[in-house]
Order: C-alpha cells, then sequence, then structure tokens
C-alpha cells in the first residue's frame, strides 16, 4: 500500500501500489480525475494455442467504466499492447503468458494515458523483467494555438486536436503516438517536445513510488 | 552512502534499464558477477527489474525486488503439490508456469522395486534439479550422495500458505531471531519453499493460524516491528479461546 502524490505543477499524479491483494502486480493511478486501475498477471501458464516456443505471450485487456467494451477498447488495447511489448524482456520467458487488465474507474478524458501509465506501474509493481519503465503524456492543442498537456474533457472538448505520446524511460525515444484531429508539422512536433518534457516529470514519479515502496528494505538490521 | 545488510552492501533504488555500471571486458581486468534481475549489454550492465541494488563481497551484483510470481531457478527449495501420477514419474505443482516433475527414484531408499507412493494433494519438499527457461523444470527428493537431507513428503497434519517471495527469503534461515522468537511461545515446524510457500506445523490448530498470522504480517512490517507484535497476536488468538 504505497501512497504517492506528485507535486508538479501539472495535474496531481496520484498512486496507490498493490491493491489487488490476488494479482502479481497492481496499481490504482489517477491523472487529475481520470483514475485507471491495471493489475499484472504473469509469467504464468498459458493455453497451448497461445504458446510461443521463444517469447511470452502479452494479453491486455481494457474495461470502460460504463456500457460494453467495444471497438474503441480495442483501439486502447491494442496501443497499449504494442508499447508493452517493446519493453518487457518477453524472450526470457518462452512459453508462458503475461496478462495485463485494466478497468476505468473515472474518465475525464485522459484515458489512454492514464491506462499506460497505470500499466508501467502494475508492471514494476509486479516485478516483471523490463528494459525501461514508459510514460504516456497526453497534450491538446486549443483554436488559439496554445498546447495544454494533461487537459480536462471540457479542454479537450474545445480543442482542434489531441495527441498521446508514450516515451521510454532512456532516450525519452517515442514507443507510441496516437493522434486525433488535424496537426501540422509544425504544431505536430511542438506537442512533440512539449510532451517529452512532460514525461520526465512522470518518470520521476515512478522513481520517487519506487523508492518508498523500497524504503522499509533499506534501513533494517 | 551504503548500508550493510545481511552480508551484502545496500547500494540503492533502481529501475529497469538504470545503467548499474560500464563494463568492458577488453578494459577492465577485474571480475564481476551479474546476478538476479541485471543485464549485461553493449558492455554496459542494466537493471531489468525494479528492486534494490545489492553488492555482496565476492563482487556479486543483483536486484532484490518484492515479487509474488515464483520463477523456477536450479538449486532451490520449493514446496510442491502432487498433481498426477504420470507411469514413471509424478506431476508437480511448484507455482511456476509450468508443472515440475520428479521420478519416482528420486527419493531416498527408492528403487525399482520399493517405490515411493504419493496420492495427488500431498506436499513434497525437493530442490530443483533442471529449471531454465527453455526446459520443464524437474525436481529431486535426494542430494548428490542419495540422501533425503530433510527433503521429501511432508508429514500430513500441517497448514500451507502462500506469501511473497521476499518474506520466504527473509524467514528460510532457522536462526533467524523472529523465528526464534515465535518458538518461546510454541514449539512448531516450518518448512519454507524459496516459491513462496510455507508449511507450519504445531500441536494445536489456533497455534498453527497464529503462527501463519505472524508470518504473514511480514508482508506489510518490517522484520523489527512483526518481532515486537509476535507476543500480540499470540494473545488474541489465546484470549479468544480457540481450540
Amino acid at each position: 500500500m504505497h501512497i504517492c502524490y506528485s507535486s508538479s505543477k501539472m495535474a496531481k499524479h496520484a498512486c496507490q501500489l498493490n491493491f489487488l491483494s490476488r494479482s502479481d502486480g497492481s496499481a490504482l493511478y489517477s491523472i487529475g480525475n481520470t483514475v485507471a486501475l491495471a493489475s499484472v498477471n504473469g509469467p504464468g501458464e498459458v493455453k497451448k494455442s497461445n504458446r510461443h516456443y521463444n517469447r511470452s505471450h502479452l494479453e491486455v485487456c481494457y474495461s470502460p467504466s460504463t456500457g460494453q467494451s467495444m471497438i474503441g477498447e480495442r483501439t486502447l488495447e491494442s496501443v497499449i499492447l504494442h508499447t508493452v511489448e517493446q519493453v518487457i524482456l518477453v524472450h526470457l520467458h518462452p512459453r508462458t503468458a503475461t496478462n495485463v487488465t485494466i478497468q476505468e474507474m473515472q474518465s475525464d478524458g485522459l484515458a489512454l494515458s492514464t491506462s499506460v501509465n497505470a500499466t508501467c506501474l502494475a508492471l514494476l509493481d509486479a516485478g516483471v523483467q523490463m528494459k525501461s519503465p514508459f510514460a504516456a503524456v497526453t497534450c491538446c492543442l486549443t483554436p488559439s494555438g496554445t498546447i495544454i498537456i494533461e487537459p480536462t474533457e471540457a479542454e479537450l472538448k474545445e480543442s482542434e486536436a489531441l495527441a498521446t505520446f508514450v516515451f521510454d524511460g532512456q532516450a525519452l525515444n517515442v514507443l507510441s503516438a496516437h493522434q486525433e484531429g488535424c496537426l501540422d508539422s509544425e504544431n505536430f512536433y511542438a506537442c512533440l517536445r512539449k510532451c517529452q518534457t512532460a514525461a520526465k516529470d512522470v518518470l520521476n514519479f515512478y522513481r520517487r513510488i519506487m523508492e518508498e515502496k523500497y524504503s522499509s528494505d533499506k534501513s533494517y538490521n | 552512502m551504503s548500508l550493510k545488510v545481511g552480508g551484502a552492501e545496500i547500494i540503492g533504488v533502481v529501475l529497469p534499464g538504470d545503467e548499474i555500471l560500464q563494463f568492458n571486458p577488453d578494459v577492465n581486468k577485474e571480475r564481476i558477477c551479474i546476478g538476479p534481475g541485471l543485464r549485461w549489454e553493449d558492455n554496459v550492465v542494466r537493471a531489468t527489474k525494479p528492486g534494490i541494488l545489492k553488492k555482496t563481497t565476492k563482487k556479486l551484483y543483483y536486484v532484490d525486488t518484492h515479487q509474488k510470481r515464483y520463477i523456477p531457478q536450479r538449486r532451490e527449495f520449493v514446496i510442491g503439490i502432487v498433481l498426477k501420477k504420470k507411469g514413471d514419474y509424478y506431476t508437480i505443482d511448484i507455482g511456476g508456469s509450468e508443472q515440475a516433475t520428479i521420478s519416482y527414484l528420486s527419493f531416498e531408499n527408492a528403487s525399482k522395486k520399493t517405490r515411493k507412493e504419493m496420492k495427488p494433494g500431498d506436499l513434497i519438499f525437493g530442490q530443483l534439479l533442471v529449471a531454465n527457461k527453455d526446459m520443464e523444470p524437474e525436481m529431486v527428493c535426494i542430494d548428490t550422495y542419495d540422501r533425503a537431507v530433510g527433503m521429501g513428503s511432508l508429514p500430513e497434519g500441517g497448514i500451507m500458505f502462500n506469501v511473497s517471495l521476499h518474506v520466504a527469503r527473509l524467514i528460510v534461515n532457522p536462526e533467524n531471531p523472529f523465528l526464534l522468537n515465535i518458538s518461546k511461545k510454541v514449539q512448531y515446524a516450518i518448512v519454507t519453499g524459496f516459491n513462496g510457500r510455507v508449511w507450519v506445523k504445531a500441536k494445536k490448530q489456533s497455534d498453527m493460524v497464529a503462527i501463519m498470522n505472524c508470518i504473514l504480517m511480514l508482508e506489510v512490517m518490517t522484520l523489527k516491528e512483526a518481532n515486537d507484535n509476535v507476543f500480540k497476536v499470540f494473545e488474541s488468538f489465546s484470549r479468544h479461546g480457540l481450540k
């Protein structure tokens, strides 16, 4: 049960690790009013049809807070799966499966980035071997040309375009990008750079959470 | 700024991808050992798991992670549950992604004529002979000299429960002051597997449940805090007069 809050000028990030006692790793994570719960189980047993001789089978399941899970949720699952595949060291666990399940608790427009970050924290909580952590940042472009990082639902409704970028923890390279609306190349690169700077805050947040989780270990006899 | 804990020096908390040190075998003449949670790639040693980076006196670096999922490793002692008998070997569940197997000959004094009989649901404590990512794990209950050395099927009447792997590693040492503290209150037998399974047996059932609760406390507290609370746990059990 490690609760941590960010102190940056951006919307409040908060997280509680090991939220679910029966999962290998879980994280309840929020950015502002958007909350997502991610749970990771693995590497564990896999169905014969999904077995790969040289790698672990990854599965992502996303459930929205209201309504049935439909095509929009499948898109989210696909983006998260492709991000996570680049980062988890799948070749260390052949003939196994790693499941990620995400439940959207509350949505204020930032469903994708909250889910991606919750997934990363759940993977860190479970101790799954990875190349690096990853951080997602969403930004939107208002009609007046300002770029807002981590907008609310209201701000998103007024915006012309929105973009979500997922960066890796090492060189801040782009792992995935999801964009909606019309963005010319100048604005696109401006969004990308702003998101890259904001991603550093998210990665520092992860580091603080992990340091809190292991703080009791560092100081006992 | 380094602490010495249990013979290993604590360096700090690391996240996956953190660079630990540069190591080029052509340039660095000294030898270092890389343990669990670390990977050497492109002459750089990086962490692959989040946790505390530790270093032993013999230059062995490893990352100590709080994990629940067991990944079988060779030479680790594990508690398994017998699933079925398949001809000349038994299938055992050790908590990993695949079932382990154990041959009927891998017990003390076993021969083709005197077989060890076990039924599904029995508990068995053994050592992993073969365990890597490419092969099905294999267990044995004898050492290289064909002696049992405490391995074999566990007696009836105890209880088995699951704990996180790092908690199991804390209580593996029988000289642990925490376990000795509990023994002041009640006489008991305990077997700890590296796969996070712990088996406890005492005379009364309420004592076994009390010991289980004491060990489960370690998941959320440090050893010191749990040590102080041991007597409180036993008191609350005896106060409610459970048999």
